[in-house]
């Protein structure tokens, strides 16, 4: 995309945005099938704005909870949160 | 249609962009925003009631196959389900390989992947799906009539013919014509017309449904259906006319058919359709709804006046069209006397021997050839008049037939004048015949043409006067120098009281008009002697002599000229 200045402004909506928790949730709670549609969801957001170090802890979590695998994704889920955290301070 | 040509006046098209995910809309949307009108949605069932409202001028649909309320498969089986939505383009967002499979299945026009590739990709495919989708129905539509919705002639021809070529079946032609139907839209208005066509072509597109086939609003007031032999045909119209009747009959309206029903002769579409049609014209004149089937006899006839039409050139060279004179006599002295001729054709045709006028004349006049033999007979009848001035020393004026169509022809005045003057006559000898008839269907340019040829010194006499259709005030004006009686009231004057007065009238109306009578058709004496008692002038008919060939004739003139000497 050659427009930085609407580059900036989705990455803040991404920032804004609480899908992460909300996946967290689902997870703790072993709501696989919604964490699954949850996690998709972030894949593709983050892979949109190339935001490569976000979506690729969380697409390894899609494929993992696609079939539904009960694992522990804390490991995972920390990478994610971490990354996310670092984005914000940006 | 209507909104396709406004979109392809240069207005932005629109899109509706679903899903779920708020920076997604944002992306697709920045991407698209140049080019197009964008509207979003963020759920299935919102954009569902969106494309309902929009549906005319929506030009694709993106959307996402993971959305709460209604997901993106269910969104396109409901919209591929219904007739008008499934016009509309949609463009599948997906990230799963699987995915693409399933909704090109379910009737996406494309798919793009996430993430996304570059805009311009994305920018070319949905040019690209938009593109395909109005190409679609541009020539959905083209194909169509727009008023009935069945197709319109051209690609009705187009899809039965090649109906033919790949099935080889037997086939039945039905043509269908509203009788009488510019009438029904003058007096009712184009609104009504319209909507009795709709009515009927309605009909047609429900029974074509039954039994298989293809129909066509054929020009303005009729359709053409097109569908597999059945050899109840007749049955099946039988059922049809009463149907039809019961749709149209409360409002007067009435329909011809005509069918051409498969023989086994393996004709082409369009031939089949051609001899539909001559069954459907033979019913021209009837004042109710009716079918009828073409027949042998219908197609030997035909056959019979293409023939004609086709040897007429030929015959023409070839002299086989030859001119006969019938006398006519002058009878207001003691004794007739030989006063003029009428030139008629005769057709001695190498294969069908004597061809009556009564078969080829109405022939010629419908398609025009008349025009060819009538200027013939006037070269022949000129010539033999310069002929017999030669020999005989004294010109006869001789009467040939102008038809209808000779009238239109702007060169008449001078092919006449030209004619003429290369036999070295006066105009007076070429005496010119018109029909009755020929006055009343085109008094303005009729009158104008004879006021001209008269002009010119011609003498014009009305034919079969009292068999068309002037009426008294335009009696009194009409630009003629003889009047020529009908022979239907000749024949039977001595028999009906009726018609004799009718001829002791016609013959005030002579005089009125200060003209001289001539009586056609004259076959007895007492009929002669009548006459004479009336006023009448001049005799034409079996009583003195039937046509004759010139030489014949000759002998007339001779016996004449012998009688008067003394």
């Amino acid at each position: 995309m050659n427009n930085e200045g609407f580059y900036v402004m989705l990455v803040k909506k991404v920032t804004a945005d609480n899908k992460l928790s909300l996946l967290e949730q689902q997870v703790a709670q072993k709501d696989y099938d919604a964490a699954f549609e949850t996690a998709h969801t972030l894949k593709g957001m983050y892979a949109n704005l190339s935001l490569t170090p976000l979506s690729q802890p969380i697409g390894q979590m899609t494929e993992l909870l696609r079939s539904r695998t009960d694992t522990d994704y804390s490991a995972l889920l920390n990478e994610a949160k971490t990354q996310f955290t670092k984005l914000c301070s940006l | 249609m209507q909104e396709l040509l406004e979109r392809r006046k240069g207005l932005k098209r629109k899109i509706l962009i679903v899903d779920d995910e708020a920076i997604e809309r944002e992306i697709l949307g920045y991407m698209l925003s140049d080019l197009y009108e964008i509207s979003f949605a963020d759920n299935g069932r919102i954009a569902l009631d969106i494309i309902k409202q929009e549906k005319l001028t929506l030009s694709l649909v993106i959307l996402d196959l993971h959305m709460p309320e209604l997901d993106g498969y269910s969104l396109l089986e409901i919209l591929r389900a219904d007739n008008e939505l499934r016009r509309i383009p949609a463009i599948v967002l997906t990230s799963e390989k699987g995915a693409e499979v399933k909704s090109l299945q379910l009737g996406a026009a494309d798919f793009i992947t996430k993430p996304y590739d570059a805009p311009d990709v994305i920018r070319a495919r949905v040019q690209r799906s938009i593109e395909l989708a109005e190409d679609s129905i541009i020539i959905h539509e083209t194909e169509r009539d727009e008023l009935t919705g069945l197709f319109n002639k051209e690609y009705f021809f187009e899809y039965g013919k090649r109906l033919d070529y790949q099935n080889q079946l037997p086939m039945d032609a039905i043509v269908l014509d509203i009788n009488r139907f510019h009438i029904i839209n003058e007096l009712y208005g184009r609104n009504y017309g319209d909507s009795v066509l709709k009515k009927i072509g309605g009909y047609i597109h429900e029974s074509i449904q039954d039994t298989g086939g293809l129909a066509c609003r054929f020009e303005s007031n009729g359709f053409c259906i097109y569908l597999p032999h059945s050899p109840d045909l007749n049955e099946r119209l039988e059922k049809h006319i009463d149907k039809y009747k019961n749709i149209l009959e409360k409002q007067n309206i009435s329909i011809r058919i005509g069918v051409y029903s498969d023989d086994g002769s393996g004709l082409g579409m369009e031939q089949r359709f051609d001899r539909a049609r001559l069954a459907c014209q033979k019913l021209r004149n009837n004042y109710s709804t009716s079918y009828r089937v073409y027949n042998d006899e219908l197609h030997s006839k035909e056959l019979h006046s293409e023939r004609l039409i086709n040897d007429m050139d030929k015959a023409l060279a070839e002299k086989q069209f030859v001119v006969f004179y019938q006398p006519k006599y002058n009878i207001t002295g003691d004794i007739p006397r030989l006063t003029s001729a009428e030139a008629l054709i005769r057709w001695f045709h190498p294969e069908f021997g004597m061809v009556s006028p009564g078969e080829f004349i109405s022939l010629f006049e419908d398609n025009g050839l008349i025009r060819k033999l009538d200027k013939y007979v006037w070269n022949e009848a000129a010539a033999q008049i310069r002929l017999w001035k030669e020999k005989y020393g004294f010109c006869l004026p001789v009467s040939v037939n102008v038809s209808r169509v000779d009238i239109f022809d702007q060169m008449l005045g001078e092919t006449l004048e030209r004619i003429v003057t290369a036999n070295g006559l006066s105009h007076e000898n070429l005496l010119l015949e018109i029909t009755e008839s020929a006055y009343s269907d085109n008094s303005l340019k009729l009158i104008d043409t004879v006021n001209k040829l008269r002009a010119r010194g011609f003498k014009i006499e009305m034919d079969d006067f009292g068999s068309g259709y002037s009426s008294l005030n335009m009696l009194t004006s009409l630009p003629i120098d003889a009047l020529k009686l009908d022979m239907k009231f000749i024949r039977n004057m001595c028999s009906n009281r009726k018609n004799l007065s009718m001829v002791g009238i016609m013959i005030e109306i002579a005089r009125l008009l200060e003209v001289p009578v001539i009586a056609e058709g004259v076959e007895t004496q007492e009929q002669m002697e009548k006459l004479k008692d009336y006023g009448c002038d001049v005799i034409q008919g079996y009583y003195f002599s039937k046509p004759l060939p010139p030489a014949d004739f000759e002998k007339l003139i001779e016996k004449e000229l012998n009688e008067t000497s003394y």
